[in-house]
């Protein structure tokens, strides 16, 4: 691992938490904050304890996409994959939708979207299969499938849900941070550490694996075993992502592309670093949708695609 | 050797398919330890999954294949790579790695865990890299490299690998003559200094004859003949494996069993 990555991840989030916490529809001064009194003091406090929980959301949420992308990238030797490219959130949010329309208790959403996720993800792969392989072009195609068909349940689900239900439903489409909690934030940080614990573990077998799946075999890898964890685990962070925050799509793809160029390929510093990096990202973006044109909020998951699919275009150009 | 030590490496009635059509179907092979085994056959024969299944990337589908005794499938998958290295017909790159880097994953087998590479690892890939004539390209991004290049960098990682046989599928096409004869002056070196057992699939019925010490040769995945390469290379037996003409018959072109000049790698 090489620790100037991972500190430059840390400094980059601490910047990006530090502005995020501080601008928005209205600025927050930290002096007001640590020493406001009355009725300016009462709204500082106010605003930091609305922000705080909503950075502390976008922060694991992003780090958990990134770290899945950046996973998916290596296992499945393929630039592109991306757990919304590839269904796997298409999939967490149709899993979050169906429990909630079923009125199951949202303590079970985060359970309900991995299962949609692990089961989008086992679909597309299952798709994608060619000769006992998984084939790139069909990949890509099998998650456009897979999406254009989670994207007709969850607008036919919306059209049937009413009142808070509906609302719900559009917040898994377009992706959402406003509702973000001290309690969500506890509830999603031990997902994310076990499936991100999991995944930085697997490290050193996906820098095999991003050289080839033959390749990790011959060099004495279970390949089959890896493939399954790092599958799981990627579902599992996709999943709570999702349950938590909608579909956020592209940051997957996005992080780990920036962090490669910077710091090379080895999946000990790319897997955690991109974590760093993706929970600055969605940070930075929240802040943005926040302060761009207040007091309308912009949806997060608009954002990262308009960021994201022109990169998605070059990268497609780029892949032989 | 001893009459009694088993061989290095030995299939019987090995059947092993991708998914759908069987590719092996009932092989038999025995490579004893220190041998230069050259697997002949055509495209389709079985010759790469036979050297796969070796390596433990296509899983045995049926039938018994040994490691010095022991069944190759009941040893630990490290185990098996810290003593059979896997040296790919070619590999495509798609993420940017340093060549040292791919040097240092043969060390893989002997890696605990997360950790990152030992001191001692990177001196004995530098050591690889020396012997194979590749330190000079440590630090280029490996997807720069010529095909030369990049056969040698994996043959310098088999040897970082440390194990005790090599399985080369393909190891010279591809290349031109003075880079096959620098590839092979290296491997026939490096076969003379450490012993090593060297399987190598290929096409060309020359190259077996002049550097294999013992040769196979596959048909619709059979075996249908092997032992020292005087009593198989011959044109009846090469004729039956690829149902073309050996030299003196019938055609101009005619294949002809073992006479590139490569007097140098005569053992």
């Amino acid at each position: 691992m090489r620790t100037g990555a991972i500190a430059v991840g840390v400094l980059l989030l601490v910047a990006a938490c530090t502005v995020a916490f501080l601008v928005g529809g209205v600025h927050l001064s930290i002096a007001d904050l640590v020493a406001g009194r009355g009725e300016e003091g009462q709204t500082a406090r106010l605003l930091a304890s609305l922000r705080a929980p909503r950075i502390g959301l976008a922060a694991l949420v992003g780090g958990c996409l990134a770290l899945a992308g950046a996973a998916l990238q290596a296992l499945l030797k393929n630039p592109l994959a991306d757990p919304f490219l590839l269904g796997t959130s298409g999939g967490a949010a149709v899993g979050a939708a169906g429990a909630a329309l079923l009125g199951l208790s949202p303590l079970l959403s985060p359970a309900a979207a991995f299962v949609g996720a692990a089961a989008a993800s086992l679909g597309v792969a299952l798709l994608a299969r060619r000769g006992g392989r998984l084939d790139l072009q069909r990949l890509l195609l099998a998650g456009l499938i897979a999406n254009a068909f989670f994207s007709a349940l969850l607008l036919a689900a919306f059209s049937i849900a009413s009142g808070e239900a509906a609302r719900s439903m559009l917040f898994w489409m377009m992706g959402s941070l406003a509702d973000a909690t001290p309690r969500k934030v506890a509830a999603l940080f031990p997902y994310a550490l076990a499936g991100a614990a999991v995944l930085v573990a697997a490290a050193a077998r996906l820098n095999l694996f991003s050289v080839g799946e033959e390749n990790a075999a011959a060099l004495g890898v279970d390949t089959e075993r890896t493939k399954r964890i790092v599958f799981l685990a990627s579902s599992l962070l996709t999943g709570v992502a999702v349950a938590f925050a909608g579909v956020i799509g592209f940051v997957g793809l996005l992080v780990p592309h920036a962090v490669r160029a910077a710091f090379g390929n080895d999946q000990r510093t790319l897997l955690p670093a991109s974590f760093l990096v993706g929970a600055t990202l969605v940070v930075a973006a929240d802040a943005v949708a926040r302060a761009a044109i207040a007091p309308v909020e912009l949806p997060i998951g608009a954002l990262t695609a308009a960021l994201g699919a022109p990169v998605f275009a070059w990268l497609l150009l780029r892949t032989p | 050797m001893s009459a009694a030590a088993p061989n290095r490496l030995e299939a019987r009635g090995l059947v092993a398919d991708y998914g759908a059509a069987p590719v092996l179907r009932g092989l038999d092979a025995a490579i004893p330890a220190g041998a230069i085994a050259a697997v002949l056959g055509e495209n389709g024969s079985g010759k790469s999954t036979l050297l796969k299944v070796f390596a433990r990337v296509v899983a045995i589908g049926g039938g018994d294949v040994r490691l010095d005794g022991e069944r190759l499938d009941a040893l630990p998958r490290r185990q098996t790579a810290q003593r059979i290295a896997y040296v790919p017909q070619s590999v495509d790159l798609v993420f940017p790695i340093r060549t040292l880097d791919l040097v240092l994953q043969g060390r893989a087998p002997y890696a605990r865990g997360f950790v990152a590479e030992t001191a001692d690892d990177r001196l004995r890939a530098l050591e690889a890299m020396r012997a194979c004539d590749v330190e000079a390209l440590a630090q280029r991004d490996a997807a720069s490299l010529s095909g030369g290049e990049r056969r040698r960098v994996f043959l310098a990682r088999a040897l970082a690998q440390e194990a005790q046989v090599w399985l080369l599928d393909e190891p010279t096409s591809g290349l031109d003559p003075r880079h096959r004869l620098e590839f092979l002056e290296t491997l026939w070196r490096i076969h003379g200094e450490r012993g090593t057992t060297v399987v190598l699939v290929t096409h060309e019925v020359a190259l077996a004859g002049d550097l294999a010490t013992r040769v196979l040769l596959l048909k619709d995945g059979r075996t249908i003949a092997q032992g020292d390469r005087a009593s198989v290379l011959t044109a009846e037996n090469l004729e039956r494996t690829f149902g073309a003409p050996f030299s003196g018959r019938g055609s101009r072109f005619a294949l002809r069993s073992a006479v590139l000049p490569m007097g140098s790698l005569e053992p």
